[in-house]
């Protein structure tokens, strides 16, 4: 190993199929003990990403390296040593969770004299004590996802891939398995997380935005607002938001301030905005024009969900896609 | 290969067999159910098939030639009518399968040897029944009519022993009475045993349909521990079925066991690995259930019917049937399980079988772990 502390690298990595380019040059690092968010929309390279990491998709084009072993040449070395859970909880339902657990126990090659204790560990942290014969089927799906996550950790892996662990889980649900995440990297366990929840990402101690198979924008999540956002956010505060983005876009397709974008944001308005006391007067003036009342208007830090949208909608106009 | 992985394989797939109804009663009953099924409806025996008679000689002959021919169990004379449009009726109502028409001369004819001046009417509509039924009278009348020769002849004072008539006696070795069950017993065995290699092609299926193959991939289990754990519960499952089938068709057909069972059981375990290999090969290319399913019914079972010599002889096939035959692992075990069953030989008369089944497992499974990897690496 030529750098102990990082534990994957990837360099010009591309993916094509057939005429369809999945992922175009993804290059990035991840280091050892941090979580790694792979933040982007569905459909954005996100899962052909992780699959080329684990060797079940040969890449195009590019390099691998993961505990700095190539990918996908040397595969079966690192296999017993990372941990994957895939998009949907890959259990077998018919089986019950000791069933289950054991057999990823096996797979991963945990001798049988280790077996009860680990899966009485792995129980406890999935917190399904007393549901050891209980048929997976009958789990809800939170306690499943727990249940994926604790099968996938049994070995005690050095690095974690998750695709979308969260996705169509409850917010609570995704509280606890984020704790756990933290306490799996406490121990010193890498983590890399496929997720399209914003607030996600803002757990993730670096990210990568990825789109139409292309990282627009990637680091901490402070590196990101500051770098990759170009300007500010406005925020609004009025009752009647649909009338003024209306107003907004009517005002643009007339030729006024193209750059202008806004988006809803709960109750409020978020724009983005590279000259933004130009245009709070211009908004005040606009609204004061088609009768709608402004309770505030004022300058912000931008969210990561702000800064995830302008990077996207930059990359768009940029053109970079066919579609 | 590790044995870990393997058995860790091994035993998840019996949790499934147990765990899942469908699956276990398509690999511990369904085989046997068809057995039995197929041989109750295909191996029936034609027994008491009714007949008319129309007598327009009402003669004693040909009295007494009427009451020889129902003098079996496979004709029953169900009336003696009165005329043609009778007889046409009782067929049309289904009453009848046949007709015997005696003419006006038939035992002047007979006597003055000239023949026999009868008519016999068949339901063409069940061709079966009335190919046995114009056999079953022929050879009646065959008889009849020679008794009745050797009467005249031995009255004109010639002496029987001074002919010398061809006797041409055929006779049935292994299965002397001919009993279509006897047969078709040891012939089915191959075909249910198809049902297994079923549930080899879904259980792959499965794993894509359910994405647990993904997961399954990035495992250290190596593809071919992967293929071989999923194939071994299955041959096991097989095994059951090879001990149960000869028990009940001992028990309930009285099919003969004449040869040595323990190698019955090895020359069985050969053949579900390469019967069960077939169904990896499905499992590896249909990525759902209900296309493995399909393909399972076109490649395993219809030509288990077709081609493997079971119901119609090989030598009987167009060429390329012929050829198609020689790669199914069920005209090899059709030749051993009779073989085994009703002549009784074994392992050294049946040995280039138990080398072409061995050689078609090899090439089948090697074929799924090929395809396996490119498909999923």
């Amino acid at each position: 190993m030529k750098d102990n502390s990082i534990t994957i690298q990837t360099s010009g990595l591309v993916k094509k199929f057939g005429d369809f380019t999945a992922v175009n040059h993804i290059s990035f690092t991840v280091k050892k003990g941090e979580i790694f968010g792979f933040l982007g929309p569905n459909g954005s390279g996100k899962t052909t990403t992780i699959r080329m990491m684990l060797g079940l998709l040969p890449p195009t084009q590019g390099s691998i390296e993961v505990l700095g072993i190539p990918v996908p040449d040397l595969i079966t070395d690192i296999l017993p040593r990372i941990g994957y859970m895939s998009q949907q909880f890959s259990l077998y339902n018919d089986l019950t969770v000791a069933q289950n657990l054991e057999f990823y126990g096996q797979a991963y090659g945990l001798v049988p004299e280790n077996m009860g204790s680990v899966i009485r560990e792995a129980v406890e942290l999935s917190g399904l004590d007393g549901f050891e014969d209980t048929p997976t089927k009958d789990l809800s799906g939170g306690w499943r996802q727990r249940l994926a996550l604790s099968a996938a950790i049994l070995h005690r892996p050095e690095v974690l891939f998750l695709d979308e662990p969260t996705a169509g889980v409850d917010p609570i649900s995704r509280r606890l398995f984020w704790d756990l995440l933290y306490e799996l990297v406490a121990e010193g366990i890498t983590v890399f997380i496929t997720t399209h929840y914003m607030d996600e990402a803002e757990h993730c101690h670096r990210l990568a935005f990825i789109q139409h198979g292309e990282i627009i924008a990637q680091g901490t999540p402070t590196e990101i607002k500051r770098e990759a956002m170009i300007g500010d956010v406005l925020e609004i505060d009025t009752n009647q938001t649909e009338d003024l983005i209306k107003a907004i876009y009517e005002a643009r397709d007339n030729g006024d301030n193209r750059s202008l974008n806004a988006e809803l944001y709960g109750s409020l308005i978020h724009i983005f905005s590279t000259q933004p006391k130009q245009h709070t007067k211009y908004l005040q003036t606009l609204a004061k024009g088609a009768d709608i009342k402004i309770n505030s208007i004022s300058v912000i830090e931008p969210s990561l969900e702000d800064v995830f949208i302008a990077c996207m909608r930059d990359s768009d106009i940029g053109g970079n896609h066919e579609e | 290969m590790s044995f870990r992985h393997l058995w860790a394989v091994i035993r998840k797939e019996l949790l499934h067999i147990l765990r899942d109804r469908g699956t276990f009663l398509l690999v511990l009953v369904t085989p046997t159910l068809v057995l039995l099924l197929m041989t109750y409806s295909l191996a029936v025996k034609i027994q008491h098939v009714p007949i008319a008679l129309l007598d327009y000689d009402q003669s004693p002959t040909s009295r007494e030639f009427m009451h020889q021919i129902t003098a079996g169990d496979d004709l029953d004379l169900y009336e003696n009518a009165a005329s043609m449009e009778q007889i046409e009726d009782l067929l049309i109502k289904g009453k009848i399968k046949a007709a015997i028409i005696i003419g006006p001369e038939f035992s002047k004819d007979l006597l003055a040897m000239r023949g026999l001046s009868l008519q016999i009417i068949i339901d063409g509509t069940e061709p079966e029944t009335g190919g046995f039924a114009v056999d079953h009278i022929g050879w009646r009348a065959e008889s009849f009519a020679n008794d009745i020769l050797a009467d005249q002849i031995l009255t004109s004072g010639i002496s029987l022993d001074s002919l010398e008539p061809i006797d041409l006696r055929i006779r049935s070795w292994y299965n002397p009475s001919l009993e279509p069950r006897i047969d078709i017993v040891p012939g089915l065995l191959s075909i249910v045993l198809g049902f297994p290699a079923f549930s080899v092609a879904l259980t792959l299926a499965r794993e894509h349909e359910h994405s647990t193959m993904e997961q399954l991939l990035a495992t250290p289990i190596s593809r071919i521990e992967l293929l071989l754990g999923k194939m071994i519960p299955y041959i096991l499952a097989g095994m059951v079925n090879v001990i149960v089938i000869p028990l009940i068709a001992l028990a309930w057909f009285d099919v003969p066991f004449n040869g040595s069972f323990l190698e019955f059981l090895l020359l069985s375990a050969i053949f579900l690995f390469a019967e069960l290999s077939m169904g990896m090969v499905i499992g590896v290319f249909m990525k759902s259930q209900s296309a493995a399913l399909a393909l399972s019914f076109l490649v395993v079972l219809f030509p288990g019917f077709f081609l493997t010599g079971i119901f119609f002889p090989i030598a009987a096939l167009p060429e390329m049937a012929r050829m198609e035959s020689l790669f199914l692992p069920g005209t090899h075990y059709a030749i051993i399980t009779r073989g085994v069953f009703l002549t009784g030989i074994g392992m050294d008369t049946l040995w280039p079988y138990a080398i072409m089944l061995v050689i078609l497992g090899a090439a089948f499974t090697g074929t799924a772990a090929l395809f396996f990897k490119k498909k999923l690496a």
